[in-house]
């Protein structure tokens, strides 16, 4: 097959960091060509490089056989390749016909042809079977729908490489099967995909190549052919990930939270909770299995104190909760995992050691008086010390929080809750959008919390994550408790019929 | 209420609305390629400085006005070349020019009239009359028998509304301040925009503050901007960051500010200052009402830096 796009020994420094050393990659006509790599790996990086966002530090681009220079997006339009990003560039005021149309340079003439450009649009849609409404807000479409408009713009400018970075991560399971319909005809039609991802399943399912990076190098190119999910894996983490099997546990000795016919907007299915009783003992995780939009977030609110129930009694660690307030909670020994890290869980913009030391600048150890003056020197290496050993990746502690990878990110919020020595942990989908290797470090921290006699509350939308971790599950579904099942060896067909409300 | 009373207060209130058009409409295309400007109060003094000084020694207030929009233009790219190249605090520079602008044209009176010197006055420009419009009965003579800045004002309205709404240019311009990294990876060039934008809102402001020596008063005092830039800024708020809508709001400004100057002619006993706290007043209460219910361009006040990660 002939080649398209061949990336030579390119190399991307920021600061003091390698994002990208020596990474070579070719692409083929009418592949489907994955990235395959952990958070961090440096595949967004690489493909920014592609797209003339970022400039190389070094290496050379080869584009049908001739070296080319891209230094500007503008210039990544013109020799045809377009980037569906995974944090999607779309203008939300504008509408999704706008949104294809701007920027437009093929087209002459001073004012919107709205007629023309719409029949040039749905055709194309058309060819490729990309259902949009072209005159909705970006705001009122699905995501699903949104993901259409940007592979829409980028065909529209003529790509002939597609690069797709995450595009699964935000979708449905049905949506996902849209998507790799969409691919399929794409590259019928001959033209390249760049697909980035680390789901194993998807990456064996749609790649025709698969390259391999870890930490800023290539690691190898293989055929899907000789590929296997566990070899992959390895590849991809740099060592064999042994299965993993936690102890589960059966007896807890102490209750340390409790909740009795707790009712929260009751009317409310799928964002209140009705008539909810459960415990969580020390050392134990109870896991919270349902269907997104059950109540659990609620229920993940009202035991960090964000919310005061309707009716209903709380207890914590043997005393009735008066007050619904974060900073009771907070005294009480109450660590909070949220469920969306960039909006609740870190201010972005504040630097990682910042965010470490978020709710423990008031202690001694860290400033003098309660708080008015800090001890500079006492954060920078408590900070230190805690990117160590939560080995999170980042340039420097200084560096902006929003800049890391979500992996990273997360090993923030761990360090910062984790090292409160809680009694109580609430973790809201912990792993969500993490790769192998940072889901693991998690899963392995929320033991050793419970070793340590913690009581875990764990919510999450993963089936999976919940039967691994649980040592007892409770299903909820339009904010209910539909039962409670314990950890070892679950029924989980039981469950499951649960989970749908039977 | 006789006819005369209306008749002035109109004839007055499209007067006053000229400047703060200017001015709204520089804010306008400022704030949708991302930059928020409070700096036009600033923009204006040193425009209204220029516009006198010019018109004053060359004798013709269009030069004036030309003048001011020059002046305008090279002020604000001050501002434009820290906000943009040098990513600094759009609300810190705009601040400073708002200090350092008014400052420097009362310094340059100074040096070229001399301290203490007599009220110098300048001819405003004519009016010109539009033949046909002129005769509609009632409005006729209101609207159609203005200063050539007056029609030039609601032509940069109707070019503005239609430019933001019907051209390629100007969606992509839009698209700048609403989310300036998707612009640049469809090839916008994110910073010439805004560069554009800068040289466009200088101008703008700088004819806002020209007009009021070139065409409202014959003379040049300091502080003679009152306030107009920040209500303006109102105005764009107000008139939800469409051309329409900016001319509305300031109509309505422009007719508060009318309605106050009457009010002081007309009653005696009630201090003056009450009046004047009119239009300031109906800003305040108007922010208040409309509130942030839709906020504007989404990237309006961050810096663009290409390769942030």
């Amino acid at each position: 097959m002939e080649e398209i796009l061949r990336m030579e020994h390119i190399t991307k420094r920021f600061g003091d960091m390698y994002a990208n050393r020596d990474i070579n990659l070719d692409v083929r006509k009418g592949e489907v060509h994955t990235l395959l790599g952990e958070n961090g790996a440096g595949k967004s990086t690489l493909m920014n490089v592609l797209i003339g966002l970022y400039q190389p530090t070094e290496g050379k681009i080869y584009l049908n056989g001739q070296e080319v220079r891209i230094d500007s997006p503008a210039k990544a339009v013109q020799l045809g390749i377009g980037m569906v990003h995974q944090h999607f560039m779309l203008v939300e005021a504008m509408t999704v016909f706008e949104n294809i149309i701007l920027g437009d340079r093929q087209t002459k003439g001073v004012f919107i042809q709205k007629e023309q450009r719409r029949r040039e649009i749905l055709a194309l849609a058309e060819k490729y079977g990309l259902d949009v409404q072209l005159d909705k807000l970006i705001t009122e479409i699905s995501v699903g729908e949104q993901q259409r408009v940007e592979i829409l713009k980028a065909l529209y400018r003529g790509a002939e490489l597609l690069i797709l970075d995450e595009p699964t991560a935000a979708l449905t399971d049905l949506e996902v099967e849209g998507l790799f319909a969409i691919i399929g005809k794409l590259t019928g039609e001959g033209k390249s995909v760049v697909f980035i991802s680390h789901k194993m399943r998807e990456v064996l399912r749609i790649s025709d190549r698969i390259t391999i990076l870890r930490t800023g190098e290539t690691v190898c190119t293989v055929d899907r052919e000789n590929a296997s999910a566990g070899e992959l894996a390895s590849l991809m983490m740099g060592r064999e990930l042994a299965p993993s099997h936690y102890e589960k546990k059966e007896d807890t000795q102490r209750q340390v939270v409790v909740l009795e016919h707790v009712d929260y907007n009751k009317a409310a299915k799928h964002s209140g909770l009705s008539d909810v009783s459960l415990t969580i003992g020390a050392g134990e995780i109870l896991g919270i299995a349902g269907v997104d939009g059950n109540g659990q977030s609620q229920l993940a609110q009202l035991i960090t104190g964000v919310i005061t129930p309707d009716a209903g009694r709380v207890d914590l660690k043997d005393s009735k909760v008066a007050k619904f307030m974060p900073q009771a909670f907070i005294e009480e020994g109450v660590s909070h995992i949220p469920e969306d890290r960039n909006k609740m869980g870190l201010v972005g913009d504040m630097s990682v050691k910042e965010n470490i030391l978020l709710k423990s600048t008031a202690q001694p150890r860290f400033s003098r008086f309660g708080g008015m003056f800090l001890k500079k020197k006492a954060m920078k290496d408590y900070a230190l010390e805690m990117q160590e050993k939560y080995d999170i990746r980042c340039a420097s502690i200084e560096q902006e929080a929003r800049s890391l990878s979500g992996g990273n990110q997360q090993k923030i919020i761990l360090a910062r809750e984790l090292e409160a020595r809680p009694d109580i942990l609430i973790a809201v989908h912990p792993t969500r959008g993490l790769d192998i290797g940072a889901t693991r470090f998690i899963h392995d921290t929320m033991i050793e919390a419970r070793e340590s006699g913690c009581a875990v509350l764990l919510i999450s939308a993963d089936f999976d994550e919940i039967l691994e971790m649980s040592d007892r599950i409770i299903v909820m579904f339009e904010g209910q408790v539909m039962g409670e099942y314990s950890g070892k060896n679950p029924p989980i067909e039981e469950i499951s019929l649960a989970m749908a409300g039977k | 209420m006789d006819w005369t009373f209306v008749s002035n207060l109109i004839l007055a209130g499209v007067r006053m609305a000229t400047p703060l058009i200017f001015l709204a409409l520089a804010e306008l295309y400022s704030q949708r390629s991302g930059l928020v400007h409070i700096g036009l109060e600033g923009l204006a003094s040193i425009g209204s400085l220029a516009g006198f000084l010019v018109s004053l020694v060359t004798g013709s207030p269009l030069l004036g006005m030309a003048a001011g929009a020059a002046v305008g233009i090279l002020v604000n790219m001050i501002y434009a070349y820290a906000t943009i190249t040098l990513c600094a605090e759009q609300i810190v520079y705009g601040m400073a020019i708002n200090i350092f602008a008014p400052a420097l044209a009362a310094f340059i009176y100074r040096v070229y009239f001399g301290a203490g010197s007599e009220l110098v006055q300048v001819a405003l420009m004519e009016t010109v009359a539009i033949p046909g419009l002129k005769d509609i009965p009632f409005l006729g003579p209101l609207l159609f028998d203005q200063t050539p800045m007056v029609y030039l004002a609601y032509a940069l309205v109707i070019f503005t509304a239609i430019y933001f709404n019907k051209t390629k240019s100007g969606l992509n311009f839009k698209a700048v301040g609403e989310h300036p990294k998707a612009a640049a990876t469809l090839g916008i060039n994110v910073i010439g925009v805004r560069y554009a934008a800068s040289v466009i809102c200088g101008a703008l402001a700088g004819m806002g503050g020209a007009y009021l020596t070139t065409c409202y008063t014959t003379t040049y005092v300091d502080g003679n901007v009152a306030g107009r830039g920040f209500i303006a800024l109102a105005a764009v708020i107000f008139g939800r960051w469409s051309a329409g809508g900016v001319l509305l709001a300031c109509l309505f400004f422009g007719f508060c500010d009318a309605l106050q100057i009457r009010l002081q002619v007309g009653s005696f006993g009630v201090p003056y200052q009450f009046f004047q706290m009119i239009p300031y007043l109906a800003t305040v209460v108007v922010l208040g009402i409309i509130g942030m219910r839709k906020a504007g361009p989404k990237a309006s006040g961050k810096p663009y830096r290409r390769e942030e990660r």
